[in-house]
């Protein structure tokens, strides 16, 4: 039950977040382009949102993973251990991924 | 008088003897279409008149029992109430295989171990409460809609074995056992909704399913284990709160609907 709320609560942060990111990187008159991503990245609110982005789909992607790999029997009866995999794939992920757009920094 | 409707059709029917085969193969048969006949009616002309060795379960032949389930032209249905003509008339021929994903004891007979212990697993009868209305539990009509007639299912398996979870993995509960979960569960009669619940949310339970909506497909009675199934996983997510209005609905058992 707890990664199926997870997965459907990220799910809605992602429908967020996910519409964000496509408006502000895709659609006009925000064209992808480097320099624009340069000055966004210089604001720490945008930093916040796509480490909080990196989170979400983290939780979605791990835990969708998990629950298809569990579909097979012989992996049902590992879960705990596949359950513990996916946390510490999605820390690690996580920790490396913050720490990567929090010490972006435009260049000189 | 001679009936211009008659002609000869083509049923193929997978075969296999374990003591003899090592896998199964399909085997042909000619039979004469007669009107009103049903798949079952053939597979019936077949064991009399060609081949006494086919086998396949059938009993009631008014699609009641739920013997006869099996695989019609990729479809899980009932043998009993399929027309033949129909299924020529789409195919040109009819395929008749056992239900997918079960180990097959003989021809179109599986082994349903799994299905009945899932089953036995949701406790399928009612637990009432204790205290036992005088005269008679009374259901609002709301009530009974609520369950959508999930009373009907005959317990064919033609959901279960048509459920791709299932044919991945057995520990999975199943469409036809949370079915029943989700009549027990809405039956106001019941006194054990919470521990059904908690039975049911496990990692083999409702979370499970990937409404992929072949049982609803399969059902022959056109019941909705997918709607039964996903009623159960919100209720899980609250059951305690379920419980207690359940128990506060119990005391008015007795009294007239208004």
């Amino acid at each position: 039950m707890r990664v199926f709320q997870m997965q459907r609560i990220s799910a809605i942060a992602l429908l967020i977040f996910l519409t964000i990111h496509m408006i502000v990187v895709h659609y006009p008159p925000f064209h992808i382009n480097f320099d624009n991503i340069l000055v966004r990245l210089q604001n720490p609110v945008w930093k916040a949102i796509d480490i909080a982005f990196l989170f979400f789909v983290l939780i979605h992607a791990l835990t969708g993973a998990y629950v298809v790999i569990t579909d097979f029997e012989r992996a049902f009866d590992y879960r705990k251990a596949l359950a513990w995999i996916a946390v510490v794939i999605g820390v690690v992920a996580f920790i490396y991924g913050s720490m990567t757009v929090w010490a972006f920094q435009p260049p000189a | 008088m001679a009936n211009n409707n008659r002609r000869t059709v083509t049923v193929r029917i997978q075969r296999f003897n374990p003591d003899a085969d090592a896998k199964p193969h399909m085997q042909e048969y000619q039979v004469e279409l007669v009107q009103g006949m049903t798949v079952l009616d053939a597979l019936h002309e077949i064991k009399t008149h060609q081949d006494g060795g086919v086998t396949f379960r059938r009993s009631c032949r008014h699609a009641i029992c739920g013997s006869c389930a099996m695989n019609i032209n990729g479809r899980n249905t009932l043998a009993c109430k399929t027309p033949l003509k129909n299924e020529i008339d789409k195919h040109g021929r009819v395929t008749i295989r056992p239900l997918p994903y079960l180990p097959i004891i003989k021809d179109l007979v599986v082994d349903r171990t799994t299905f009945w212990e899932e089953y036995l697993r949701v406790k399928p009868w009612l637990i009432p409460p204790d205290d036992i209305p005088e005269k008679e539990f009374r259901m609002s009509p709301e009530e009974v809609h609520a369950l959508n007639n999930a009373e009907t299912c005959i317990m064919c398996g033609a959901c279960y074995s048509s459920c791709a979870v299932i044919g991945l993995n057995k520990k999975y509960i199943g469409p036809h056992a949370l079915l029943k979960a989700f009549m027990r569960v809405l039956d106001p009669r019941d006194a054990a909704p919470a521990e059904r619940l908690a039975e049911v949310s496990g990692a083999d339970g409702v979370y499970r399913c990937h409404t992929i909506f072949n049982c609803i497909d399969a059902c022959p009675k056109g019941l909705n284990p997918t709607q039964a199934i996903e009623t159960l996983r919100k209720l899980a997510q609250k059951r305690q709160k379920y419980e207690q209005a359940r128990r506060e609905r119990q005391k008015h058992l007795n009294e007239p609907i208004p």
